[in-house]
């Protein structure tokens, strides 16, 4: 399946709950426009039998500076497919649901999302403190107003 | 005398920080049945560099050595896949040399990077003579990338549009030479621990990862394929010129810790095998495609990957097409998800194989905790 068959199948069989971007040059890219869609979305990329997302590739936040992206790289190992999604929400209160139940290789991904970022992860198993020393108590270091206390910006070349 | 009536309780062992088992800083905190392992929970961070927060500070070509130092052992990899997503983004034609030359120096990388794994699961099987071996061909690939770029770990080597330089003239005989010679140095490992009673001892049917299992939790490369799931990125997926090259993908059905073995000894020979064949069809020609440093990526994001000899190594990258830093670099290495399922995998096996699971699954720190 092309990068133009997958687009039309994928929005053929969501409908109006997602959004084709053109921000991917070479996987699509869709926009969850619920977030609560998420289980609900993942559950059924998995089962369908032409796609059958079962490889979690990767699992990224992304501060762009005004609200928070979550993007899922999400790969078929049987059919060979690969393409991305993500869902956006505001800083306050930054949380979604777990994916854990549908890829299980989503909970470490998950577990550094809540640490590094702050992103609360709804039905989590266990959100404990994962890369960052046990003492930590100076927020999230991977939001882009967070600046180590020794910290010197480079100036723009 | 008689057990009944005897009360047993579990107990917790813990196993690290410190090099358990040579692979860098983990610890396990293992609870325990006697000597039966009942749970183990990996605890990791001890190497933990902010590589990404970096990232963020610096100028895309800039970023090329910090890559570098997020999986050590295979430079050459870390350094494609991000000039790979960088280059996805921007479009940027590669020359034909270039794409050889990297070819070339990813696979070698892959053949140094599995005789480290090879040397080092022995010497954590109590095998001190493997080791010896591995690191003697390993030197001269360590050679051969110090003629080309002056370095031997971190070779900033690949950089976006290209390569960094060429390669000398003495690198073509020298690495045919190598090349001429390392069927036979493999036939040596192989005879050193394949057959070996002990090492079969240690490693059949220890840490069985099934299919379903590895899949679920995204575990790539040879643990995925002695799992029996014919899955390479260099064929599934093929970047840079991959498709170009005749070499086979060894698959093993078992999804034991001898099973990840052989698809590793067979995967040395591939590579030979496709480094030979780069060697021979490569033309003259540019090495690079300038690119400035003061390059700006056009607003946009892409997954990249490759297949790496600890599977699947890819970067995520995200501009905003305004500024000449990235907005954001997700690394995601394989050893990641190969760490992530030990849990599952070690339940009901004794401590010692622990080590030997973890070294099976070429497990590296600095590609987990980044």
């Amino acid at each position: 399946m092309n990068r133009d068959q997958l687009i039309e199948y994928i929005s053929g069989k969501f409908g109006d709950k997602i959004e084709p971007l053109k921000t991917g040059p070479v996987e699509p890219v869709f926009l969850l426009k619920d977030n609560s869609f998420l289980p609900e979305f993942c559950r059924t990329i998995k089962s369908d039998l032409t796609l059958q997302m079962d490889y979690l590739c990767n699992l990224a936040a992304v501060d762009t500076g005004e609200k928070f992206e979550i993007v899922y790289n999400v790969a078929s190992v049987e059919k060979n497919i690969r393409f991305d999604f993500k869902l956006t929400m505001p800083f306050e209160g930054a949380e979604v649901d777990s994916v854990q139940d549908i890829w299980p290789a989503a909970n470490w991904y998950e577990r550094e999302m809540w640490e590094l970022y702050g992103i609360n992860i709804k039905n989590h198993a266990n959100l404990t403190r994962f890369l960052l020393p046990d003492d930590w108590n100076q927020g999230n270091p991977m939001r882009k107003n967070w600046d180590a206390p020794d910290f010197i910006r480079m100036p723009e070349l | 005398m008689s057990t009944q009536g005897l009360r047993t309780e579990e107990f917790t062992v813990n196993m690290g920080p410190h090099h358990p088992s040579t692979h860098g800083v983990c610890r396990f905190v293992l609870t325990m049945d006697g000597e039966v392992i009942i749970k183990a929970e990996p605890v990791i961070g001890y190497l933990h560099r902010a590589l990404e927060k970096i990232c963020e500070n610096r100028t895309w070509p800039q970023c090329i050595p910090v890559m570098d130092r997020f999986e050590y052992c295979t430079g050459m990899s870390t350094n494609m896949v991000f000039a790979l997503a960088v280059e996805k983004l921007a479009a940027v034609e590669i020359p034909e040399r270039a794409q050889y030359l990297r070819v070339i120096m990813l696979e070698l990388n892959r053949i140094a990077s599995h005789l480290i794994w090879y040397g080092t699961t022995a010497l954590d099987l109590g095998a001190i003579t493997p080791f010896l071996y591995a690191f003697r061909e390993r030197e001269d690939i360590l050679d051969l990338f110090e003629m080309t770029c002056g370095q031997r770990l971190t070779y900033n080597y690949i950089r976006i549009g290209g390569v960094a330089k060429d390669i000398p003239p003495e690198f073509v005989p020298k690495c045919k030479k190598f090349l001429a010679e390392f069927d036979q140095r493999v036939d040596d490992y192989e005879g050193l621990l394949t057959e070996n009673p002990i090492f079969i001892a240690r490693n059949k049917n220890v840490g069985v990862l099934s299919k379903e299992m590895a899949v679920a939790y995204a575990v790539s490369g040879p643990s995925l394929r002695a799992s029996g799931v014919r899955h390479d990125l260099r064929r599934d997926d093929p970047y840079g010129i991959y498709d170009r090259f005749q070499f086979n993908i060894p698959v093993f059905h078992n999804g034991d810790c001898y099973d990840r073995y052989k698809v590793r000894m067979q995967e040395m020979r591939e590579s030979a095998k496709i480094v030979r064949q780069a060697l021979e069809q490569m033309p003259e020609g540019d090495i690079t495609a300038r690119i400035s440093a003061a390059f700006k990526a056009k607003a946009g994001e892409v997954y990249s990957r490759i297949e790496n000899s600890r599977g699947e190594m890819g970067v995520y990258i995200q501009a905003d097409g305004k500024s000449k830093k990235p907005m954001r670099v997700r690394m995601r290495g394989g050893s990641y998800n190969q760490l992530q399922v030990m849990p599952e995998i070690v339940k009901g096996h004794k401590i010692a194989d622990v080590v030997a699971i973890m070294a099976s699954l070429d497990i590296i720190m600095p590609e987990v905790d980044r």
